[in-house]
């Protein structure tokens, strides 16, 4: 950003710099030059006027000696009329007159002797451009020459205007032209020189230059001057080589009646020269100028940048956050300007977070204060809730309230119906003196307590000593208490109890503290209800309990007492039956087996009922040990086998091979096959039963299939409960206790498996468990 | 050889009907009706088996077998516990007082001298 500024402002001052040096430079130049040309042409022009006043009053001087035609006067009076024209005009060196015919009549001379022709010998210039030039256009300028290689001449001749008054010719000497050239001075080294119409040297400082007859009509000067006499359109040349091929300024004027050009002209290098100064002083100065406009640039990039720079800074530790830092910035301007408005939003910043640290810091404490009482509450309900020990809950209860209260004492008092009284449950801050005293006024406390709890609402007293005497207001007199809150315990059939805080301090309760104790107090009437209730329970369920041992104890010795006379029934009418009492008749032993069945079946209703009172008791458990599905499967077909036969059923198994051994109760997964089975056989009238074995996912499935009349769809449900069979009817018909798939449920259940039916009305049912292979622990209970 | 055994068994019906099974396989019986004759029984005769029932007035089953377990000259005699009994974990209660077996009531008199003559061949 320094660097920028620097640039930027240095290309600012080096372009204005610059482009006025280049405008100064240029229109002085211009300026200078004109005026220098000005000045030039000026001096032409005197010069030429000069020259032209001198040619005109030469010519007028010899315009006298034609005034008189030859017929008048004598050669004599016109020579004497000559002598005094060379004596008044001395730049004509001489003059002859010609008189009307071409003829020289006349010389007077003032190098050589006057000439006086005699008649008949005069020269004849009748063809002589100085007579026939003269003749034709009054005047004739001749070209010039020079005497002695060193004086110009010229020839003037004149012709008069009478009739027969002939031509006057006169050399005039052309020195002054010199002189005029030679004294105009122009500058160091410029110089003055006359061209003729032809462009020939008449006049040059430089003689040699002029004796050498130099030709200057090839200089564009010369040319331009030429063509603008002629009047056609030319330049102006300003500039251009002299005849020694320097670089001149040249200015011009014509010399009026000679058609001659007057140059005035001065070195380029010399005229320019103190252009060339100038230059320099502004190069100069330009250049002090932009070294100026560097230091400048730096100083305000500097000014400008270094605090924009602090600015950005500061702005920067503002945002981060450092609000107690200020900007110093005293540039006197805008910069200071914002850098003070960034202060101010800084300190109205901190302010208002100050502000609201300090909003935050109240709310912070109140919420303190409510999370403590939620805190409190919290562990109230904790206690009343967890704790069946109302001694417990309500010491909890009174400690939090007295705390939260702020207030050093506090009690609760629970109404115990067995006495008919308020009794003191729990306290806090209270000394064992203080209780013992309050306790031999229990009468007087509870009287007190009653009436107080009797209005159902919170009851405080700012200052005990405002109260009337009574018991118990003296011994908290005397124990130094001073203000008292009492909120009623409040269950739904009346006061049960109160809490009680007590202060050293007098004065009245705020609100929020009776709300609070209000809260407690609910906590503790329920604390005191579930208390009551607890223990109810408590009774009710020993009662249970009790019961509960008598029903196993009955069922046990029931199971026990009923099995020892089966024992003797089915004893001996096997041991009829295998003939150990002598030969049977047929007929007997038809009776006997019939005997045996029923003993059997009586023996599996006593099973299923104790098994089933084990499982509503919780007290069926599984013997887990290693067996062999394909034992178990064998040992139940060899139960029914018989069975079977006799209904003419055909009994199938499928085992497949190299089942791995297992890890079960093999005598439960007995029985719920056998149970399966059984049904199966009972219910089946002809056709076939078969079980099916397979192991699929670390699972045995032991399917029962039957032939027999299935289950409808709506009953499938109910088979599976208690004393339930698909039809009431049936149990007359067939026999059974309807516990046996509850049972045999219950036990798959207890193996982690699951035992479903699938079946339908008139196409046989199959009954189907699935059982983990290894059995670790038991589900459930 | 036939040989003895003595049946611990506090009923009489079920007393009669083990003489009647095991008298008509040829076995000797030496019988007792509570824990405390089992025990004067077998220092008596030193039977080669015992039926011990659990369920006993005086001194029930359990008790006994520990001691006669407890006496080393008698611990080798093969005790089978004969029981009304069927709660889960009875087995293993009579198992660890020392019964060799256990055989619930009511039980097939076939299958019980089977049982028997598995400690006792006729």
């Amino acid at each position: 950003m320094f660097l920028k500024y620097v640039v930027l402002f240095f290309a600012v001052v080096l372009v204005a710099l610059v482009t006025n040096g280049a405008f100064e430079v240029w229109f002085s130049y211009q300026e200078y030059k004109s005026s220098l040309i000005r000045i030039q042409r000026e001096q032409a022009e005197a010069a030429a006027a000069k020259i032209g006043q001198f040619i005109r009053e030469i010519e007028a001087q010899v315009g006298w000696t034609t005034q008189l035609p030859w017929s008048a006067g004598t050669v004599e009076a016109r020579r004497f009329d000559g002598v005094r024209l060379l004596r008044q005009v001395p730049a004509i060196t001489e003059l002859s007159q010609l008189d009307a015919t071409g003829h020289e009549r006349l010389r007077v001379s003032r190098l050589a002797m006057d000439v006086v022709p005699p008649p008949g010998s005069e020269i004849d210039y009748s063809k002589d451009p100085k007579f026939t030039e003269a003749v034709a256009h009054k005047v004739y300028y001749g070209p010039v020459y020079f005497r002695r290689e060193s004086e110009p001449y010229m020839t003037l001749s004149l012709a008069g205007t009478r009739r027969d008054a002939g031509v006057s010719v006169a050399e005039v000497n052309l020195k002054l032209i010199w002189d005029v050239v030679s004294q105009i001075k122009v500058g160091e080294h410029g110089h003055a020189y006359v061209v003729d119409s032809q462009g020939r040297l008449i006049a040059h400082p430089d003689i040699s230059l002029v004796l050498r007859n130099t030709d200057l009509s090839q200089l564009a000067q010369v040319q331009a001057a030429q063509a603008r006499a002629r009047g056609a359109p030319a330049d102006q040349v300003q500039e251009a080589e002299e005849v020694r091929g320097r670089r001149v300024l040249t200015a011009y004027a014509p010399v009026a009646p000679l058609g001659w050009f007057m140059f005035v002209e001065l070195p380029i290098e010399e005229a320019y020269a103190p252009l060339y100064a100038t230059l320099y002083r502004s190069f100069l100065l330009l250049l002090a100028g932009l070294l100026l406009a560097l230091i400048a640039g730096l100083f305000l990039a500097r000014k400008m940048v270094v605090p924009i720079q602090a600015l950005r800074v500061g702005a920067a530790r503002l945002g981060a956050g450092d609000l107690g830092q200020r900007i110093s910035i005293k540039t006197g301007d805008e910069l200071e300007g914002l850098a003070d408005q960034f202060n101010d939003m800084a300190g109205k910043l901190q302010d208002s977070y100050a502000d609201m640290e300090n909003k935050v810091e109240t709310r912070t404490q109140e919420l303190a204060q409510s999370v403590g009482e939620l805190r409190a509450l919290g562990e109230v309900s904790q206690a009343v809730n967890s704790t069946i020990d109302l001694e417990t809950v309500l010491n909890t209860i009174v400690t939090k309230a007295a705390q939260l209260a702020g207030t050093e004492a506090g009690a609760i008092y629970v109404y115990d119906e067995a006495q008919n009284e308020f009794r003191l449950r729990a306290t806090y801050g209270m000394s064992e003196e203080l209780i013992t005293a309050m306790q031999d006024q229990h009468a007087s406390i509870s009287e007190a307590v009653s009436d107080l709890t009797a209005a159902r609402e919170p009851n405080q007293v700012a200052d005990l000593l405002d109260q009337p005497s009574a018991p118990v207001n003296a011994i908290m007199i005397k124990a130094g208490y001073r203000a008292r809150l009492l909120v009623p315990l409040l269950a739904p059939d009346g006061p049960v109890g109160a809490l009680v805080v007590r202060r050293r301090e007098p004065g009245e309760f705020p609100k929020n503290t009776v709300d609070l104790l209000q809260t407690f107090a609910a906590q503790s009437a329920l604390a005191i209800q579930n208390a009551r209730l607890f223990s109810e329970i408590g009774q009710k369920s020993q009662q249970l309990e009790v019961a509960s041992q008598h029903k196993s104890q009955f069922l046990a010795n029931m199971s026990h007492e009923l099995r020892t006379p089966l024992n003797a029934v089915l004893g001996y009418t096997e041991l009829i039956l295998d003939s150990i009492y002598g030969e049977v008749p047929e007929k007997a032993r038809t009776t006997l087996e019939r005997i045996q069945s029923n003993g059997r079946h009586l023996l599996g209703l006593i099973n299923d009922v104790l098994d089933i009172s084990k499982i509503e008791a919780g007290q069926l458990t599984l013997s887990l040990t290693d067996y062999s599905i394909k034992g178990v499967v064998h040992n139940v077909y060899g139960a029914v086998e018989s069975l079977a036969t006799s209904k003419n059923l055909a009994l199938k198994v499928e085992l497949p091979k190299d089942l791995p051994p297992a890890h079960g109760d093999e005598r439960r997964l007995t029985q719920v096959l056998l149970n399966l089975v059984g049904n199966a056989i009972k219910f089946t009238d002809t056709g076939e039963v078969a079980i099916r074995t397979s192991i699929a996912n670390g699972s045995f499935t032991v399917a029962v299939h039957d032939t027999g009349p299935g289950i409808a769809e709506r009953d499938q449900g109910k088979i599976f409960e208690e004393f339930q069979q698909a039809d009431s009817s049936i149990t007359k018909q067939k026999g059974g206790t309807g516990l046996g798939l509850a049972i045999a449920k219950r036990i798959i259940e207890m193996h982690g498996g699951r035992l479903w039916v699938q079946s339908e009305l008139g196409h046989g049912s199959t009954f189907a468990f699935t059982v983990p292979v290894n059995v670790e622990t038991q589900v459930g209970h | 050889m036939s040989g003895c055994i003595l049946v611990v068994e506090d009923q009489m019906d079920n007393r009669q009907i083990l003489r009647d099974l095991l008298g008509n396989a040829g076995y000797q019986l030496v019988e007792a009706e509570n824990g405390e004759e089992a025990l004067a029984a077998v220092a008596k005769q030193r039977p080669d088996l015992i039926l011990m029932d659990i369920q006993l007035p005086v001194m029930d089953g359990y008790e006994a077998t520990r001691r006669i377990r407890a006496n080393p000259d008698l611990k080798s005699i093969p005790i089978i516990a004969v029981t009304s009994y069927a709660l889960a974990g009875d087995e293993a209660k009579a198992l660890a007082a020392g019964c060799n077996a256990y055989v619930t009531k009511p039980y097939s008199p076939r299958h019980l001298l089977a049982k028997v003559q598995e400690f006792l061949p006729s």
